[in-house]
């Protein structure tokens, strides 16, 4: 699973419904690769407004990575930014661990690089 | 051979889906992916019109077969409650995970659009059509775009279905000479059948459930490959 799939995720037990709690989800004993991808700068410019950039910069302190407090105006032609976030979020792969909620503490797996966000029937 | 009706079965409606789609797919996943590899042209051009930058995801996405068809200018992730179907993707290197198409994990209006191809008929009541549509449309972002493939009652290809009968089980046969190449030519393998639960959709059917959705605008309604398509943009 790369980085930018996680930032489209949120819990979805049934019970847990505060939304600053359910998004992020933190990562917990994760095994991480890097596998290099081929940059397309228009692709990255223009997918920004879908990324929540708090959460990206919540998920990528936790991971150790560096990522600006805020998106750069132009971000066009800031080269070291697009470089930073490509890195992070198309060539960062999280391969084994799991993704734990901060309001539920419900617990997704991370088996072979494949999270598993399927919830017993109780939890739905 | 006769074909079970699906609406006489005991059971509930996720017990159906279990058994006769969840458990189904995980039994054929590789004979069944083996034969999807064929982009329909209607998924084909709505994919290629998106514009760069889009973000988006496929819903019951099976082996991957449309999450290869554009990379680079823009980025889908698949999603599918098999797990033998979305091995498959991961294997090709695809991005999937393992979902519910009725209760999806993605934050609201995280996606510039969403596609489900031919998975919706697999849902064994309306309100779960509805459901499944419904969660489509909430994690499209406003001004987003779904579509929507769905069997139709009406084919007009090697099938042929009653008029009067739009929920049944439609079979999936896994060949012998298949079984034994598998099984290192053990011949000891005969045609293994396997039945899935499908609602066929009436004319109109699945435009009106994008309808009673609410929050979306239908685009397009059109028939192609024995589906009906629905294109509807997010309000």
């Amino acid at each position: 699973m790369r980085l930018i799939t996680h930032n489209m995720l949120k819990c979805h037990v049934k019970n847990c419904t505060d939304p600053n709690q359910q998004f992020p989800l933190r990562f917990k004993d994760v095994q991480l690769e890097q596998i290099e991808a081929e940059r397309n700068d228009e692709f990255l410019v223009r997918m920004l407004p879908r990324l929540d950039w708090p959460a990206l910069l919540t998920t990528s302190k936790e991971l150790g990575y560096s990522l600006p407090q805020s998106i750069p105006e132009n971000p066009q032609d800031k080269d070291e930014f697009l470089q930073a976030l490509h890195t992070f979020i198309l060539e960062t792969h999280v391969k084994e661990g799991s993704m734990v909620c901060n309001g539920c503490s419900h617990e997704y797996k991370i088996t072979n690089g494949i999270p598993n966000m399927l919830l017993a029937e109780h939890e739905i | 051979m006769k074909t079970p009706v699906a609406d006489t079965l005991a059971l509930d409606n996720s017990e159906k889906e279990e058994q006769y789609v969840h458990a189904v797919y995980n039994e054929i996943a590789s004979h069944f992916s083996d034969t999807r590899f064929k982009p329909w042209p209607v998924v084909e051009r709505y994919l290629n019109a998106l514009p760069a930058g889009s973000v988006g995801v496929d819903v019951g996405c099976g082996n991957g077969k449309y999450l290869g068809m554009r990379t680079g200018d823009i980025f889908m992730m698949g999603t599918d409650r098999s797990e033998s179907l979305v091995s498959i993707c991961s294997e090709r290197k695809f991005e999937c995970m393992v979902s519910d198409g009725l209760d999806l994990p993605y934050r609201d209006g995280a996606f510039d659009f969403a596609i489900s191809i031919a998975v919706i008929h697999h849902f064994a009541s309306p309100e779960r059509r509805l459901q499944a549509v419904r969660e489509l449309i909430r994690v499209v972002r406003p001004g987003g775009s779904v579509l929507v493939f769905a069997w139709a009652l009406e084919q007009n290809g090697r099938r042929k279905f009653d008029p009067d009968m739009q929920d049944v089980l439609v079979p999936w046969v896994v060949p012998s000479s298949r079984k034994r190449s598998e099984t290192g030519g053990i011949d000891d393998a005969e045609d293994k059948v396997y039945h899935r639960y499908y609602h066929l959709f009436r004319k109109g059917e699945l435009a009106d459930l994008f309808e009673t959705a609410e929050g979306c605008e239908v685009s397009e309604v059109g028939y192609d490959k024995d589906n009906w398509y629905v294109i509807a943009r997010k309000l």
